[in-house]
């Protein structure tokens, strides 16, 4: 099994090289708020096997070149500046409602078997033991988008559960990415596809709170030496540790 | 017609229970000085709008200034957390999240736009959204016969949109992303601008492919340089950390008098190098 731990890899770099791998040349990507990994992941994709695809973000900047990354944000000037177009929000929305938007990146944090995503509440809607922030565009791009990929930096029981608290949306996951495993969502169901080189299936099964079958899934690969260079070419400040 | 008064007359024109939407997005280009002015003022029960909300929405509701927040997102990005003020009036019930996509608000937004009572909304027949919320609705398509989900218009009393420069007439120009401002600017009934800076009408009329809010829509334009602090300026000035992990931190009330009284000289435009009647 390929654990390295003298090479002291972070989880963020593995999930960032496993999300590159997932994207496609020429094909038009959007994230939104709060969406550093995905955003280092596009670019490293950009610099590696996708150099035309298409990075859309919030700003609205179509391709922005960004000298370094915002720690606080991933929908400010870096997202903006040398662009090669401008293209808002709205119509990237609009983009996805006429089927033609090919991947979005969102979250969530709680999901469950059959695909359902909250980003809502824990608890009640109306009186919740927790507000969440909300879905953001979630609620219309998931169903809308040819793929959505879902990152969360958190991968436990109470993050993937029997049964989500509330349905902010389902629909068009490709796959959701964790610190300890990639789910592929086939056939109305999530299948645990991979597991991280930095941890084990023991280890996975127990912070996940609904059963998975672990026959046929692999071991992710570690991050190369070239992956690595280029992260930090793109990441020099570790913008992509923020939500670890 | 000069349209440039101090920032509490602009503000005294905005009502208790108004609707109102908020320019910028996230912590960039929000127009705080405008939204601490609604604090001071106190006012209540308003009816916030906006795609992605942070800290603007925290210090309204920390203020006590509002009912209802219309949005698809609440909090500040990654490295700040959760909107906390926010967060807990939801959770104790004095502010009512009415959750959105961000794509609702916009179509709301742009059916309050265009005149019309509804929008149909692709993508969300899949959501306990739906149920819970009365501004969601399904309809029959009247030609395929099938079912469309559609979302209530809004149209805003009131927009306060905070832009880099305009002339004394609110002719406005945005630089770097407009996100969802322009949008507001043209659904909601008024307008109300705070400005960077104060350009001639002549350097305006040199620029005119740049005025993405022509002064016609604008009813008051409060000159106030820094007004995003703390918060950024896309371009221009970046977030004021100490001052947002402080307001995050310190709950107690003399700590947000102090947060309000840190930005009154410069909430009033004090080195604007301008003075209005």
């Amino acid at each position: 099994m390929a654990i390295n731990t003298k090479n002291k890899v972070h989880p963020a770099d593995v999930m960032i090289v496993t999300i590159a791998h997932l994207l496609r040349d020429k094909e038009k990507v959007f994230h939104g708020v709060s969406s550093q990994l995905p955003m280092v992941a596009i670019l490293l994709a950009k610099a590696m096997h996708a150099k035309e695809l298409t990075y859309l973000n919030i700003p609205g900047g179509v391709n922005p070149l960004a000298q370094q990354l915002s720690s606080y944000s991933s929908a400010g000037h870096e997202q903006y500046t040398r662009s090669e177009a401008v293209f808002p929000l709205e119509e990237i929305f609009d983009l996805s409602m006429r089927g033609e938007l090919d991947v979005a990146f969102l979250s969530g944090v709680q999901f469950d078997i059959h695909g359902n995503v909250n980003a809502s509440v824990i608890g009640d809607y109306h009186k919740p033991k927790v507000r969440l922030p909300g879905g953001a565009g979630s609620a219309v791009l998931i169903p809308t988008v040819k793929r959505a990929l879902i990152w969360r930096s958190k991968h436990d029981p109470r993050t993937f559960v029997e049964k989500v608290d509330f349905v902010t949306t389902k629909g068009n996951i490709d796959r959701i990415i964790t610190p300890l495993a990639v789910f592929k969502y086939q056939d109305g169901r999530l299948h645990l596809e991979a597991i991280s080189p930095l941890t084990s299936v023991q280890e996975v099964v127990k912070q996940t709170g609904f059963n998975i079958n672990t026959d046929n899934i692999t071991i992710l690969p570690l991050p190369t030496a070239e992956e690595m260079h280029l992260i930090q070419k793109i990441d020099k400040q570790g913008v992509r540790y923020k939500e670890f | 017609m000069k349209k440039i008064i101090s920032c509490s007359k602009a503000i005294e024109t905005i009502k208790d229970g108004s609707w109102i939407a908020i320019g910028g997005n996230v912590l960039h280009r929000a127009p705080m000085g405008l939204v601490r002015e609604l604090v001071r003022q106190r006012k209540t029960s308003l009816k916030v709008v906006k795609t992605a909300g942070a800290h603007d929405v925290d210090v309204l509701v920390r203020g006590g200034c509002v009912e209802s927040v219309d949005a698809g997102f609440i909090s500040y990005e990654t490295e700040y957390g959760l909107a906390t003020y926010y967060r807990k009036a939801v959770e104790n019930g004095s502010v009512q999240a009415n959750e959105h996509a961000c794509y609702t608000v916009i179509s709301a937004l742009n059916a309050g736009k265009i005149g019309v009572p509804f929008m149909p909304v692709r993508g969300l027949q899949i959501s306990d959204l739906i149920e819970a919320n009365p501004y969601f609705d399904k309809v029959t398509d009247p030609f395929s016969g099938e079912e469309i989900t559609v979302v209530k218009a809004i149209r805003p009393d009131v927009a306060i949109i905070h832009v880099n420069a305009c002339d004394e007439e609110g002719n406005a120009i945005i630089e770097g992303p407009m996100f969802d401002d322009i949008l507001m600017s043209r659904a909601a009934k008024r307008v109300i601008l705070s400005a960077e800076k104060i350009i001639s009408n002549a350097q305006i009329r040199l620029n005119q492919e740049k005025v993405s809010i022509p002064g016609f829509l604008v009813e008051a334009v409060v000159l106030m340089p820094k007004a995003s602090a703390p918060g950024s300026l896309p371009g221009h000035y970046e977030v004021q950390d100490k001052v947002l992990r402080e307001f995050l931190e310190k709950k107690d009330a003399t700590s947000f008098e102090a947060y309000l009284d840190k930005y009154q000289g410069q909430d009033q435009g004090k080195g604007g190098g301008f003075s209005w009647q």
